[in-house]
C-alpha cells in the first residue's frame, strides 16, 4: 500500500514538474498568439468603428478636434505613450459617455464636454478610457462578456448586424468589473499627476454626476455604468493626495470656453 | 513505466487474447475519448464489467486498463473545460494554459504507446505491469 502511494505522489509530481517547467516558456510570444489576437483586435475595432460611423454623426469641427488632439498629445507625451495608435472621435450625443472601442478607438460623445466644468474633468475621463486601452481591458471584457468564437466568427465576416449592434450596446452600455475599473481609476489619476493635471476635479466630477444621477439618469451614462462612483472619487482623492504639486492648463481658458460654447450651441 | 513480471500461473489462448482485448479497447476509447473524455472511462468500465467474472489472469489486465484511464480522464476532462471555457467562456488564452495541453498531449501519447505496447506483449502471454497502477492493480484485483 505504502509503495503504491509513494508511486502515486511521485506520478502527480511528475505532472506539475512538467507543466510547471512548460509553463516556464514564452508560449503566446512563441506560437504568435499576440500577433493574431492584434490582428482579431484590428479587424474588429474597425467593423464596430464602421458601424458607429454609419448609425452616429461623427463631430469634424476643425477647432474642437484640434483641442482634444492638443489635450491627448499632453497626456500621452507626459506619460510616454504611443499616442499615434490612439484614434480619438467626438460623436453627437447629449448622453454624457465615453468609451474605448477596440483597436484603440476613443469615443467621447458632446454630452461630456457639455457637461464637464473645466478642462480636468474632462481629462480625468479621457486618461481613465486611455487607462482602459493600455491594459487591454476592452478585448478582456469583449472575451469574457460574448466569448472568443463569436469575436472571431464576427472577424471572419460570420457576424450580422445584429451581432454588430450587441458589441455596440456592449461596449458604449456596460461597465467593466470592479477591479478593472478601479485599475483604470488609479492609472488616469497617475497619468494626470504626470502631465501636471489636477485630479481632484477629476474625483469632484464623478461625485457630482453621482449626486445628479437619479434624476437624470438616461443622460448620466458615464456614470451608470460605472459603479460606486462616491466611493471611486473618494479613492481618486485619497491616493492623490500629496501626489499632485502643481496645475498646468493644457488648452487656453479662451479655447476651452470656445469649445464648450460651440458644443452648447449644437 | 513498465515492468515484465512472471504472472501468478501461465495463461491460456483464450485469456491472453481476452486481456489483451482490454487493452485495444482502451486504445481504441483513447482516440474516441480525446474531445469528450468521459468516453475513454465509459468504454473501458464497459469492458470491465463484461469480463468481471473471467479468469485472473484477465480480470487483472481488464483492471490495469481501468485504473489508468483514470488519471487521463482526469488530466483530459480539465483541459477540455479549460479549452470550452476559452472558446466559449471567459477564459483567456495564456501560455499556463499551452503549457497544460502540451503536458497533457505527453501524458497522453506515453499512454497511447504504452497500451500499444502491453496489448501486444500481453496477446504473446507476457504480464506487464505498469509504474504505479501494477501495484495498484495488485491490491484491487485478487485470485
Amino acid at each position: 500500500m505504502k509503495k503504491v502511494l509513494i508511486q502515486g505522489l511521485f506520478s502527480l509530481l511528475f505532472f506539475f514538474a512538467i507543466w510547471f517547467a512548460l509553463r516556464q516558456i514564452d508560449w503566446m510570444s512563441k506560437l504568435n498568439v499576440e500577433q493574431t489576437t492584434k490582428l482579431t483586435e484590428e479587424k474588429l475595432g474597425n467593423i464596430i468603428w464602421d458601424a458607429y460611423d454609419r448609425t452616429d454623426t461623427e463631430i469634424k469641427n476643425e477647432k474642437i478636434n484640434i483641442s482634444l488632439d492638443s489635450i491627448l498629445t499632453k497626456i500621452c507625451t507626459s506619460n510616454h505613450l504611443d499616442k499615434s495608435k490612439i484614434k480619438i472621435h467626438l460623436m453627437q450625443s447629449s448622453e454624457i459617455n465615453a468609451y474605448a472601442l477596440p483597436n484603440n478607438h476613443l469615443i467621447i460623445n458632446t454630452g461630456l464636454i457639455v457637461a464637464v466644468e473645466n478642462e480636468a474633468e474632462l481629462c480625468g475621463v479621457m486618461c481613465h478610457e486611455i487607462s482602459h486601452i493600455e491594459h487591454n481591458h476592452v478585448m478582456n471584457k469583449l472575451v469574457k462578456e460574448i466569448g472568443l468564437s463569436f469575436l472571431i466568427s464576427m472577424t471572419t465576416g460570420k457576424g450580422n448586424s445584429e451581432a454588430t449592434a450587441k458589441l455596440m450596446r456592449l461596449l458604449s452600455s456596460t461597465a467593466y468589473d470592479r477591479k478593472l475599473e478601479k485599475e483604470a481609476d488609479i492609472q488616469a489619476v497617475d497619468y494626470m499627476i504626470k502631465a501636471n493635471i489636477n485630479p481632484t476635479p477629476f474625483a469632484d466630477f464623478l461625485y457630482r454626476l453621482s449626486l445628479n444621477e437619479s434624476s437624470n439618469v438616461k443622460y448620466f451614462n458615464w456614470i451608470s455604468t460605472h459603479p460606486d462612483s462616491k466611493d471611486r472619487g473618494k479613492y481618486i482623492i485619497e491616493y492623490c493626495k500629496n501626489k499632485f504639486h502643481r496645475n498646468k492648463s493644457i488648452l487656453r481658458i479662451e479655447t476651452w470656453k470656445e469649445m464648450k460654447d460651440c458644443l452648447n450651441n449644437k | 513505466m513498465s515492468s515484465v513480471t512472471l504472472f501468478e500461473y501461465e495463461a491460456g489462448e483464450h485469456e491472453v487474447e481476452k486481456a489483451s482485448n482490454s487493452y485495444l479497447m482502451s486504445l481504441i476509447a483513447l482516440i474516441a475519448g480525446l474531445p469528450f473524455p468521459i468516453v475513454n472511462l465509459i468504454a473501458t468500465l464497459v469492458f470491465y464489467f463484461s469480463n468481471r467474472n473471467g479468469t485472473y489472469f484477465v480480470r487483472w489486465h481488464c483492471t490495469q486498463a481501468l485504473v489508468s484511464q483514470f488519471s487521463l480522464l482526469c488530466m483530459n476532462s480539465v483541459g477540455f473545460w479549460w479549452t470550452v471555457s476559452i472558446i466559449f467562456g471567459p477564459e483567456i488564452l495564456s501560455s499556463n494554459y499551452i503549457a497544460y495541453i502540451i503536458t497533457i498531449f505527453l501524458f497522453n501519447v506515453i499512454e497511447f504507446i504504452a497500451t500499444i505496447y502491453t496489448a501486444i506483449q500481453t496477446r504473446k502471454g507476457i504480464h506487464v505491469e505498469w509504474w504505479f497502477y501494477g501495484n495498484l492493480t495488485n491490491l484491487i484485483c485478487k485470485p
